[in-house]
């Protein structure tokens, strides 16, 4: 009863249709989002309980800067979107992965896997082109990236998370530990990104769009912040992204490279896992050599 | 946070989902594929929920020494201010309230007028030529559908033919109203409108409120409302195709609501 009466009386608050929007598009994000959250901190908990750290030494080039691109390349396999990838690369990193390589990983696991291809393809129709430009610029963008870590990145910048505690009795105890750890640690800066793109989406005004198409330099930049705004899962981005028609396919191209590894509320659950100094410089340089990427293979392939 | 709490929240997290994917309360937010998915996803979180809950209610029986060498051992791994894991668990875990109470108290609704009013684009250049239409008299056809065959292909498809298209009212600038619905890839947040203006109304039907269902039953006719009604303007994303109309009436909102 009394709980109606609360429905009521917030029901009635909530009369404005922005704020209604807004709290829709909030729902989707978490609700869309949550059982790729699912099944990355299963993954992520197994790496963790099951497969023994020494698997990943012999499962990796030694060689630092060539087990960046093999680990880029190990992306494809994970058929998940971006919330799947982040406790996964944290999980690897606690078993002792060289972090360069890991993060290789998270940017080109939900950029690369099949279903995010397939979905561009359909989403193309007349432009195979689109789905070999994506695959490439991302591919490229996650080595690069890596690389840059591995040569400038500092060990106290990113907080491996490191998980004694989570360590149970059993493997499948410590299976449990860090599934149920993880899910509500990437969950709570999930809520954090999903209400920071929920507003975005209501506040910035679609014709802002339409007067950024006309300038070619403003059309790729203007893809690549919307990119990070939408915070849009990475296996329907495709979908959106064609329907930008007065956009140059660079610059669809720059959305769909960009949206997988920079969004809100991907940087709000890197900042969680990996801390906040990373967050901080991680972010930036990777949307840096995305949009870079996107240009470079645009222009290749697209043009 | 205290490790009762954590299972709590875990096991909220899974009846929420569960018990929106139960019903089709989750076709406001998400495609009907994800189904499956969320009813997994919803099922694994209430276990997971449970067993740290038993958990924690058999730690509260342990030792106080025991219950301090588990503290030490986390403390290192707040390297950061931000990283709180004093008593076992991850802070953010809070956040987690919100879409549990906005969904159980607010249970927003599909998006409705206000999104379409905004969306500038009403549809996208057909990429290959559509089948005709399927039999029927009149035959339902979605309204993304609609806008696409008449904007893109200059109507050919939908001459002669007796439509059905079911959507929401969208008030005009002019007084009026037009039909919408909205259409989503993936979740909510990435809808689309498409949007149709009815014409030769009944009286009745003149004025409508904002976001009343309707299923109009007609005919496609030449012209773009967006362009001043001239007939045979390039077709553009942002035209809104004519739809003359034959019977008109109100209905509850679809089961899916989107397109």
């Amino acid at each position: 009863m009394l709980f109606f009466l609360a429905q009521r009386w917030l029901m009635s608050r909530v009369e404005s249709p922005a704020l209604e929007t807004a709290a829709t598009v909030f729902v989707a994000i978490f609700v869309q989002a949550l059982p790729f959250l699912v099944l990355g901190v299963l993954l992520s908990a197994a790496i963790a309980a099951f497969v023994p750290q020494s698997f990943w030494a012999r499962a990796l080039p030694s060689n630092r800067a060539l087990a960046v691109p093999v680990a880029g390349a190990a992306g494809a396999v994970l058929p998940g979107c971006e919330c799947a990838s982040v406790p996964v690369a944290g999980a690897l990193m606690t078993r002792g992965v060289t972090p360069a390589a890991a993060l290789a990983f998270l940017l080109s696991a939900p950029a690369i896997n099949p279903i995010v291809l397939i979905s561009t393809f359909v989403a193309f129709p007349g432009e195979p082109e689109m789905v070999l430009a994506r695959l490439v610029a991302s591919f490229a963008t996650a080595v690069i990236v890596g690389w840059l870590w591995l040569r400038f990145g500092r060990p106290e910048w990113l907080r491996i998370p490191r998980r004694t505690h989570l360590e149970g009795a059993t493997p499948w105890h410590t299976f449990r530990l860090t599934a149920t750890h993880d899910f509500l640690h990437a969950g709570g800066f999930l809520v954090v990104g999903a209400l920071a793109a929920a507003a975005m989406n209501v506040l910035i005004p679609p014709s802002w769009l339409d007067a950024l198409a006309d300038n070619p330099l403003l059309a790729i930049l203007g893809m690549a912040l919307l990119a990070v705004v939408l915070s849009i899962c990475s296996e329907a981005d495709a979908f959106v992204a064609a329907s930008f028609t007065s956009f140059s396919l660079t610059a669809r191209l720059t959305f769909l490279v960009v949206g997988p590894m920079v969004d809100l509320k991907l940087m709000s659950m890197q900042s969680g896992f990996f801390g906040r100094a990373f967050a901080a410089r991680f972010a930036p340089t990777t949307f840096v050599v995305a949009v870079g990427m996107s240009i470079l293979v645009g222009w290749w392939l697209l043009t | 946070m205290i490790r009762e709490v954590q299972g709590i929240i875990l096991m909220l997290v899974g009846i929420v989902i569960l018990r929106i994917s139960w019903g089709t309360a989750y076709l406001d937010y998400v495609k009907e594929s994800m189904r499956p998915w969320l009813l997994a996803s919803g099922a694994i979180l209430v276990i997971l929920g449970v067993l740290a809950l038993v958990d924690a209610l058999r730690r509260g029986g342990v030792s106080e020494a025991e219950a301090q060498r588990s503290d030490e051992e986390i403390v290192f791994d707040g390297v950061e201010g931000d990283h709180d894991h004093a008593h076992g668990g991850p802070r953010a875990a809070w956040l987690l309230v919100l879409p549990i109470l906005v969904v159980f108290v607010v249970a927003p609704p599909a998006l409705g007028a206000w999104a379409a009013a905004r969306d500038t684009t009403n549809s996208v250049a057909a990429q290959q030529a559509l089948p005709p239409l399927p039999p029927g008299d009149p035959v339902p056809v979605f309204l993304s559908d609609y806008v696409t065959r008449a904007v893109w292909e200059q109507g050919v498809s939908l001459e002669g033919r007796t439509v059905e298209l079911t959507g929401f009212a969208v008030s005009t600038d002019d007084g009026g109203w037009q039909l919408a619905r909205m259409q989503i890839q993936c979740c909510a947040a990435d809808a689309f409108a498409s949007k149709v203006q009815p014409v030769g109304l009944p009286p009745d039907f003149a004025d409508v409120p904002e976001n009343t269902w309707l299923t109009v039953t007609g005919q496609w006719v030449p012209g773009d409302a967006a362009a001043d009604g001239s007939p045979g303007a390039t077709p553009s994303s942002s035209a809104i195709p004519l739809v003359q109309v034959g019977s008109i009436a109100v209905v509850p909102e679809p089961v899916n609501p989107y397109d």
